[in-house]
């Protein structure tokens, strides 16, 4: 059920072995491996000389460790995903503005909604054990009998802290519930019992008859004695009729009576009994004489029961109804050690008290604080510990004795939850469970969510998107940022440069949309292809994140009405780019080029006024260009990225543009101003 | 929240479920595709009476499953016992339904090759959605190609398309020979499947926003099952938007509804005066039509969805689930009962649709 000892690790490669197996291991960010390889420690005083290993052929082989958990099993997911919400249902119940009486009651039921998500998976479990495929497999069968065995444990030790702890009647008397905890937990009699009272009359021949009923007096199980007894084909004879009388009699202690009426009825009962076996009623049926002898709580006779038990919590409930059903929690306290104490006693020397057991016997003794410590023992990857914490901070139980005991709840509840959460959120596949743990521990929960997102693994838009909800949600823009950056660059490299450059307009950041535009405006320059139109013509309002981008935008709108065959709009829109002092230095000879079409063309498109704006940004803007360009060309260090800075494919040299330009605009400034002058006139 | 809804763990995040077609009865049977899982399965279920509660009338049984590659995506019927399943691998496979008095099988019996893959490192791409009319099967991937295939033979693609050089979200076919598609800039194009590439004429319809400055993809659209000139989109501010595809020059209606992207939209199957959408943020809305307020005025052919501002007034909304806090990523109603798939690794069944 638990490691007693650390788990230890030999890794076995040759290197290790030679090294005296010493080992070094780091945690690998994001996840909860760990990395191991061998290594030799080499101090101040070792010797300095080249190792053994130089040159002999063994690899360095990195090992990587996790930590087993029960959850990686499908089956179980189911346990994560259901408890997940009955935690959220607890923490909004916490936070509602109920009356406290209420909120008790509802959180009684939040436990009980706890166990029965475990009681649930634990009949799948069962279930699934006895399917085929997990019969053949050694290894599952070996994972599903501990996943077994640890939720069994799990929904035992939660059960009982609900009745000694949760439960607060104001009577409080526990004998009763812990006859149903017992009973729950040990079925077998109830079981035998069902099958007996089948069998009628013929029961009694049954080898186990008086065994089950035995076992069913020691579980308190009177009323199923009793049925079964008055089965018996004897059932008439004295001895029964007095058996079948005093166990009718016995009384049982009901709400709202008088404690004390009710232990002079029992006192009276009892000796009643006694004085009954003491003059041998039941002398003539032995093993009725022994039942009755159980009831009066014979320590001779429940020893030598003792010894058949599984575990020493087995029958105390029911030695508590005969001896002192008016048992109340703190004086469970002093039965549970006595009777510990007394099983333990007809244990073999080599016994050893099992986890289970121990945890047990912690919580009947009250020592919740060493209970919570062990929890966290458990091999469930802390879900027990955390919730069950959880529950006792939200719930305000035992304030007082964890204030003297020096624990801190709130303190420990957020660091369990905070691990929890984390353990699920780095776990593959089971982040969205996580999150809502992390929700829930403040400011530390918030920044862990904030860290762990970017890092799930993205392998479908679909699923980035989710992500990208759950930061949105949070209000992490730049969580959301980032995963849309990475999404982008994934899909530049995989020269996709419209998804690349949506993402980058998702990412909001002006660098990464200025490059991808770049890299569109200048594959455009250098081979007259445009990319991705698509995108292009549907980003509208969201250009506005880069400069550039809205270049692209408008250049391209020009390029498209240009292709339209609508001169005049495109003239405008061309002079307009000219002016706007947004254009890109390498996209100067490009959209120069493209005003000497409209420029040369037969009926002027351009005017006047605008011909001497466009020789103004020629000789303003690409001449000094230009220059600069030739210096640069001179030095051989940054010749690369000039040469491909100015170029357009219509051109070969950049410098020819000048000569055709200057002549374009001269021919049209002549044409425009005299059209221009004539209809003034006119 | 609707009274009756009971949920199930089944332990996988669930991408879609749909209720096999019955004839004539109230389906038993549903298949639920996975995602995010070590191993993605289609299964098979039917509803078995609960022996242990009685306030929960019906559990689901596995009865069989099939074993995929990668996430399911996309998930429709072809007919009554073929099922068209979309993958995360790009590929599209079709899954055969056997149902029998004792235990139900379903069983993989073609794959097509792989549809959907980035050009220039020849990975696949995952296919995201996938629409059905007759036989023809319509898939779109990450890639932003269309793919058009026969059910009878899904060696042969009968047509590519690729309208987006991003990847399209959803698809749906609004007649026998046009489909609609929806990218993640919220552009929607309708596609001619009987030219190709270059012939295709280019409508586009783009998707409302509040903010025209913020992205807001297209999650899920669908037409109206009688009035098939209505098609209604979600998207990802969480709105629905209407369009007339007599008229599409502008949106006829535009509804804000959730606050997180919508996920699945659709008429119930039988009564369309029922729509139904399902959010990321784990909610499942019931639109139903006021017919007495909309008898008043009723024109020919025309629908309360594109009644522009008016159409609030038109319907009414009832929240079927409500803070399930996980992402609602699929439903399927049949007869008075829906059914939802989610992140939370539960089905929910919801008993008492009206």
């Amino acid at each position: 059920m638990i490691n007693e000892s650390p788990p230890a690790f030999e890794l076995g490669d040759t290197l290790a072995t030679r090294c005296g197996n010493t080992l070094t291991g780091v945690f690998v960010p994001g996840s909860s491996k760990i990395a191991l390889s061998a290594y030799r420690p080499v101090k101040w005083n070792s010797r300095d000389a080249p190792s053994e290993t130089v040159g002999s052929e063994d690899f360095v082989l990195v090992h990587m460790a996790k930590e087993a958990s029960l959850f990686e099993e499908p089956l179980l997911r189911s346990l994560l995903a259901e408890t997940t919400v009955t935690f959220t249902t607890l923490q909004t119940l916490a936070q509602s503005q109920k009356s406290s009486t209420k909120k008790i009651t509802e959180y009684t039921k939040i436990s009980s909604s706890y166990r029965s998500v475990i009681r649930c998976c634990l009949e799948k479990l069962e279930l699934a054990k006895k399917l085929p495929e997990v019969q053949e497999n050694d290894a599952k069968q070996k994972l599903f009998a501990e996943a077994i065995m640890t939720l069994y444990s799990v929904e035992c030790l939660w059960h009982l802290f609900e009745i000694l702890y949760m439960q607060q009647q104001h009577y409080q008397l526990v004998v009763p519930q812990l006859l149903e905890w017992t009973r729950f937990h040990y079925p077998q009699a109830e079981d035998e019992a069902t099958d007996l009272l089948l069998m009628g009359e013929e029961a009694s021949e049954f080898d186990n008859y008086w065994q089950t009923l035995k076992k069913l007096i020691m579980f308190g199980q009177l009323d199923v004695t009793r049925a079964i007894l008055s089965q018996q084909p004897q059932a008439s004879q004295p001895a029964f009729q007095a058996a079948e009388q005093l166990l009718k009699s016995m009384p049982v202690y009901q709400e709202g009576y008088a404690l004390q009426k009710f232990t002079t009825q029992w006192e009276y009962w009892h000796s009643d009994l006694e004085r009954k076996l003491t003059a041998h009623v039941f002398a003539t049926e032995p093993e009725l004489e022994l039942m009755m002898q159980l009831v009066a709580g014979s320590n001779k006779h429940w020893d030598a029961e003792l010894l058949d038990s599984h575990d020493w919590y087995e029958y105390l409930p029911g030695y508590l109804l005969y001896t002192k059903p008016s048992c109340k929690p703190f004086e469970l306290r002093i039965a549970a050690t006595n009777w510990q104490n007394r099983w333990s006693r007809q244990q073999p020397a080599d016994w050893k008290m099992s986890q289970l057991s121990r945890m047990v016997l912690q919580l009947m003794k009250h020592e919740v604080k060493q209970f919570i410590y062990d929890t966290q023992k458990l091999s469930d990857s802390h879900w027990f510990s955390t919730h069950i914490i959880d529950l006792i901070h939200h719930t305000g139980l035992l304030t007082t004795y964890f204030e003297q005991q020096g624990v801190e709840i709130p303190e420990l509840r957020q660091s369990l939850i905070y691990d929890y959460g984390s353990y699920l959120m780095t776990s593959h596949n089971l982040w969205q469970l996580g999150i809502d743990y992390l929700d829930h521990c403040q400011q530390e929960g918030l920044a862990a969510i904030s860290l762990l997102l970017p890092h799930i693994p993205i392998k479908t838009e679909r699923q980035a998107f989710k992500i990208i909800q759950l930061a949105k949600q949070r209000g992490f823009v730049e969580v959301e940022q980032d995963i849309c950056k990475v999404l982008s660059k994934r899909a530049y490299n995989d020269e996709r440069y419209g998804s690349a450059l949506e993402w980058a307009i998702r990412a909001k950041d002006v660098l990464l949309v200025t490059a991808i535009a770049d890299f569109i405006l200048k594959n455009y320059s250098h081979t007259g292809n445009m990319l991705c139109k698509d995108v292009i013509t549907s980003i509208g309002a969201r250009m506005f994140v880069s400069p550039r981008l809205i270049f692209l935008l408008k250049y391209y709108e020009f390029y498209e009405l240009y292709g339209q065959r609508e001169f005049l709009a495109a003239a405008d829109l061309l002079v307009n780019l000219l002016d706007s002092k947004i254009t890109p230095d390498y996209f100067w000879p490009t959209l120069l080029i493209d005003a000497l079409p409209l420029l040369e063309s037969e009926d002027p498109k351009i005017f006047s006024k605008e011909t001497v704006a466009i020789l103004q940004h020629l000789e303003m803007e690409l001449v000094p260009l230009i220059e600069r360009n030739k210096r640069a060309r001179k030095q051989p260090s940054n010749q690369q990225t000039n040469e491909t800075a100015l170029k357009d494919y219509r051109v070969e040299h950049t410098e020819e543009i000048l000569d055709l330009m200057r002549l374009a605009c001269a021919r049209n400034l002549a044409r425009a101003m005299i059209i221009e002058n004539t209809s003034n006139i006119s | 929240m609707a009274a009756n809804v009971s949920s199930h763990f089944i332990s996988e995040k669930i991408s879609k479920v749909r209720w096999l077609p019955e004839e004539l009865q109230q389906s038993e049977r549903f298949i639920t595709g996975s995602w995010d899982m070590n191993t993605n399965y289609v299964r098979l279920w039917r509803l078995q009476a609960n022996t242990y509660e009685q306030n929960v009338e019906q559990t689901p049984q596995c009865s069989d499953k099939v074993a995929f590659e990668n996430d399911i995506t996309g998930m429709e019927f072809v007919n009554n016992d073929t099922i068209a399943v979309g993958c995360a691998d790009g590929h599209l496979s079709l899954l055969s339904v056997q149902r029998a008095v004792e235990e139900d099988q379903i069983w993989r019996t073609a794959r097509s090759e792989r549809l959907h893959e980035f050009k220039r490192s020849c990975t696949a791409a995952p296919c995201t959605a996938l629409a059905v009319y007759g036989s023809d099967i319509a898939t779109v991937g990450e890639d932003g190609s269309v793919n058009v295939l026969n059910a009878n033979n899904l060696k042969q693609v009968k047509l590519t398309l690729n309208p987006d050089s991003m990847a399209l979200l959803s698809v749906t076919y609004v007649n026998q020979n046009e489909l609609v598609t929806a990218n993640r800039m919220g552009v929607m194009r309708m596609l001619d499947v009987r030219v190709a590439n270059e012939a295709q004429k280019k409508i586009s319809l783009y998707a409302s926003c509040q903010d025209a400055k913020s992205s807001n993809y297209v999650s899920a659209i669908t037409t109206h099952p009688m009035q098939q000139h209505v098609l209604i989109c979600g998207c990802e501010e969480g709105s629905i938007s209407v369009w007339d595809l007599r008229n599409m020059k502008y949106p006829a209606s535009y509804l804000s509804a959730h606050n997180s992207p919508i996920t699945d939209i659709g008429f119930h199957r039988r009564n369309p005066n029922k729509l139904f959408t399902a959010a990321e943020g784990g909610e499942v809305w019931m639109w139903s039509e006021n017919n007495m307020a909309f008898d008043t005025d009723q024109k020919d052919g025309n629908s309360v969805w594109i009644c522009g501002d008016r159409v609030r007034a038109l319907v009414n909304v009832d929240g079927v689930l409500t803070n399930i806090r996980k992402a609602i990523n699929s439903f399927d109603v049949q007869g008075s009962r829906l059914i939802c798939g989610s992140d939370s690794e539960a089905i929910y069944l919801v008993n008492d649709i009206q």
